[in-house]
């Protein structure tokens, strides 16, 4: 089911948390809403399940508007980052509650239960409670809860944040079959930023109450709208450079490095100051503009390496490389950026 | 820790002969310090304190309760003493009325004692010497015998007057005189004619002796008297009703409700049920009854309507408990308001978020979320409460003292009254003890139920926070 929030407004007191935002959620699909902590994501979640009420706008789901429908009435499900399980009620017990809550007969409870169960992969579990629960079956249990009464939507407030490493690999992926398995509508908070690439068709990114940019999250990481969005996707992130465009060339101001720009963006920036954005991958030995610095890091990452460069006047370069390379600390380097992958922004960081 | 000590140890021996008198003092002071049993010595005075006002209260209501104490008694020795009541109980508990017609009635002996008292009221020498004489050591079970004795006398008195006025002297009876053991006081009856045999003996001084003896009548007499059943089921009746009206179900109403207001409106309604917690007493109580008296506020209010002015609260047994309860409930109501609202606040957001996703109406979230997470503070109210309701009678004392006719006099009351005071001025202490002793052991034996039922419920409660 589409949601569409409106020109969606929400205040705490004085404090205006979200201000004026417009968002649609297409039928079936899973959006990532990503940001910074305290940005209003989990505000935009509890909005749209109808915990809070909203100060101004419009919520719709489908074309009904719900704006004023309280949360026991929008058929939501909500999965909370803390799992928020009834801890006096067993596993049975806390998926089958917003049934028993619709005073469905006890027979339908049980079959429905145990289908969803059997689809979080928890029929075994069935009869604890969630004190006896890892967190990873937790997170299963809350799913299952959510899932269990055939929701229009499917919230996640940050479903992976209380979990350790591989469990989050793992119910990442599960989280992704389910919602494709049910076809629903889901948003998932997330300030994760592989986490929300890895599973949603759209992200949505989030700063201080207001969408910055909506894109699928491949188009997100090649054309960021702004270099913060541009800092907020890739891992390791990408690195920036202050300067100015003269005659289609970014000039580096402490190697004296020449860059050249493409024509479009040399036009626009023509003379003025600039920052541009260096991704690791397209800073590598033996290609493009050559640039000397010195190794200041090292990280290995089994796979790849990843190599902080220092230029001379501080600012720092990222390359990630296969293992073949064998730069130690200290090294003095002279490595290429590929210029014609350069994200360039403007003073006001959106980019050009 | 071990080291340390050590350490001590042996700055203490290197400094030992440089300070004089100084190492014998570290050794001393090293010795509580490494003692294990350092808590004990300082826990001592409390201790002491324990055993002086508590344990040794309830082993002196324990002993107490087996004796017959009473204003009567005393609480020390006490005399023999042949009197109305003492005779009534010879006759009505050992069934020897005759006995008691006997002990009761004047005797008139001729003896060296009256002879002496006559001879110093003047009575001629002659016939004290001829009385004397004839009919020393007779006894005379009544005056007229005793005269007819002295006028066939050769020197008798001329006139009827100084006959009376001998005889006077003979009379004797052991009737309100106080014996200070019982063989003086079968001595003197033997002497006045009245010889018993052994299982008399132990009747008459079973009956009168006036100090405290040890007994298990109390219990008998609790069983059989008609006020202790009443006395019993009010108690019952005040402590379940003002429980589950007020100290859980006034408190759970007010916890919830609060729960579901504004922080200032909620912190202020808490603030205001809290008064007749911090009100004193007296001043508490006096309020409650100035209400009711007759021409207090109800009277004053119901003026108006042609409701003639009454006392309200002492009216009727229905009015009575009523405002008893209303009084005991009010005070009692904060307590479990304030633990259960805490607990509410324990409960994490999420949950309330989450059943309302869910679809749980706020009454579902009552009866789903809330109810089951205050499980273990309403057992903790429930057991505190009754216990400190089945001891206190104080608003009661204050506001009814157990009346009209004593319709609101629970067990403590009705306990203190016997023991200590009340109307007739005659306390028995050793009833009252006994009465106590019954609330003592009911509470003791709840409070273990309860310990160990806590105890368990602690250990297999299921975590709190997620
Ligand atoms: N109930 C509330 N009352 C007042 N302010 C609130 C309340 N809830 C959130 N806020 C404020 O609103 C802003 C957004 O909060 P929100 O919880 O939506 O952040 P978030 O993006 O989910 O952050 P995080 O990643 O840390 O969970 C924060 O500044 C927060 O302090
Ligand atoms: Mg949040």
């Amino acid at each position: 089911m589409r949601i569409l929030l409106d020109n969606f407004t929400k205040k705490f007191g004085t404090l205006t948390v979200i201000d004026q935002m417009d968002l649609e959620i297409h039928s079936g699909e899973m959006i990532a809403l990503l940001g910074g902590s305290g940005c209003g994501k989990s505000t935009t979640l509890f909005s749209i399940c109808g915990i809070h009420k909203i100060n101004g706008g419009r919520i719709l789901f489908g074309d009904k508007d719900v704006t004023n429908i309280t949360s026991q009435e929008r058929n939501v499900g909500v999965v909370f980052q803390s799992f928020a399980l009834y801890p006096h009620m067993t596993v049975e017990q806390n998926i089958g509650f917003p049934l028993k809550l619709r005073k469905e007969s006890a027979s339908e409870v049980k079959r429905k239960v145990d289908e969803i169960a059997e689809m979080v992969h928890i029929e075994a579990l069935i009869h604890r409670r969630p004190g006896e629960l890892s967190g990873g079956q937790q997170q299963r249990v809350a799913l299952a809860r959510a899932l269990v009464r055939r929701p229009d939507v499917l919230l996640l407030d940050e479903p992976l944040a209380n979990l350790d490493a591989t469990l989050r690999l793992e119910m990442r992926s599960e989280i992704r079959r389910i919602q494709q398995e049910t076809g629903i509508t889901a948003v998932l908070v997330t300030h994760d930023q592989v986490e929300a690439m890895s599973m949603c068709d759209r992200i949505a990114i989030m700063d201080a109450g207001k969408i910055v940019q909506i894109s699928e999250p491949r188009e997100m990481y090649n054309n960021p709208v702004s270099d913060f969005v541009a800092g907020f996707l890739g891992s390791p992130p990408i690195a920036f450079l202050q300067g100015r465009i003269t005659d289609g060339i970014f000039v580096e101001p402490s190697t004296g490095t020449k860059m050249p720009v493409n024509a479009d963006i040399a036009k626009r920036a023509n003379g003025g100051e600039v920052r541009v954005g260096i991704r690791p991958e397209f800073f590598q030995p033996g290609a493009g503009a050559a640039i000397k610095g010195r190794v200041s890091f090292i990280e290995s990452q089994g796979r790849e390496t990843l190599y902080n460069v220092t230029l001379p006047d501080g600012n720092i370069l990222r390359s990630i490389q296969g293992s073949q390379s064998s730069a130690r600390i200290g090294d003095e380097v002279e490595w290429g950026v590929d210029s014609s992958q350069m994200l360039v922004f403007g003073r006001d960081g959106m980019r050009l | 820790m071990g080291n340390s000590n050590a350490e001590i140890a042996a700055s203490g021996r290197v400094s030992a002969p440089d300070l004089r008198g100084g190492a014998p003092q570290l050794t001393r002071l090293q010795k509580i310090g490494n003692s294990r049993h350092l808590g004990l010595y300082l826990m001592a005075p409390a201790f002491l304190f324990v055993v002086l006002f508590f344990v040794a209260p309830v082993l002196l209501t324990g002993v107490f309760g087996f004796t017959n104490m009473s204003t009567a008694t005393g609480i020390s020795g006490g005399a023999y003493l042949a009197n109305q009541s003492s005779m009534r109980a010879l006759r009505d508990k050992h069934d020897f009325g005759e006995l008691a017609d006997q002990i009761n009635r004047v005797v008139f002996t001729i003896d060296e004692a009256g002879l002496e008292a006559a001879a110093q009221a003047g009575a001629s020498a002659a016939t004290l010497k001829e009385l004397n004489a004839k009919f020393f050591g007779q006894s005379f079970g009544k005056r007229r015998d005793v005269e007819r004795a002295i006028k066939t006398l050769d020197n008798r008195p001329s006139s009827t007057r100084a006959i009376k006025a001998i005889s006077k002297h003979f009379e004797r009876s052991v009737f309100n005189i106080r014996f200070d053991s019982a063989d003086d006081l079968l001595a003197a009856l033997n002497k006045f004619g009245i010889s018993l045999d052994p299982q008399q003996q132990a009747a008459v001084i079973d009956v009168t002796y006036t100090g405290w003896v040890f007994t298990t009548d109390n219990f008998k007499r609790m069983i059989s008297l008609p006020d202790t059943r009443t006395t019993l089921y009010n108690t019952l009746f005040y402590v379940f009703t003002t429980l589950i009206l007020f100290n859980v179900g006034f408190a759970l109403v007010l916890a919830i409700s609060t729960h579901y207001m504004d922080a200032a409106p909620a912190g202020f309604f808490r603030s205001v049920w809290l008064l007749p917690r911090i009100t004193p007493p007296v001043l508490y109580v006096l309020m409650w009854k100035w209400l009711a008296w007759d021409t207090g506020f109800i009277s004053a209010v119901l003026g108006p309507f042609g409701i003639a002015p009454k006392n309200w609260m002492l009216d009727s047994p229905t009015n009575a408990w009523t405002f008893i309860i209303l009084i005991n409930g009010m005070v009692g109501a904060s307590m479990g308001m304030l633990i259960f609202a805490s607990a509410i606040k324990a409960i994490p957001t999420s949950l309330f978020y989450a059943s309302e996703v869910d679809g749980a109406t706020r009454a579902q979230q009552i009866r789903h979320i809330i109810l089951p997470q205050l499980r273990f503070p309403i057992l903790f109210i429930t057991s505190y409460q009754t216990l400190s309701l089945l001891t206190s009678f104080e608003f009661i004392l204050l506001a009814t003292e157990g009346g009209p006719g004593g319709s609101t006099e629970v067990w403590a009351l009705s306990t203190y009254f016997k023991a200590l005071n009340n109307y007739a001025g005659s306390l028995e202490y050793g009833y009252g003890a006994a009465l106590a002793l019954v609330l003592v052991v009911v509470g003791v034996a709840m409070s273990i139920l309860y310990l160990k039922l806590f105890d368990f419920k602690t250990l297999t409660a299921p975590p709190k926070i997620e």
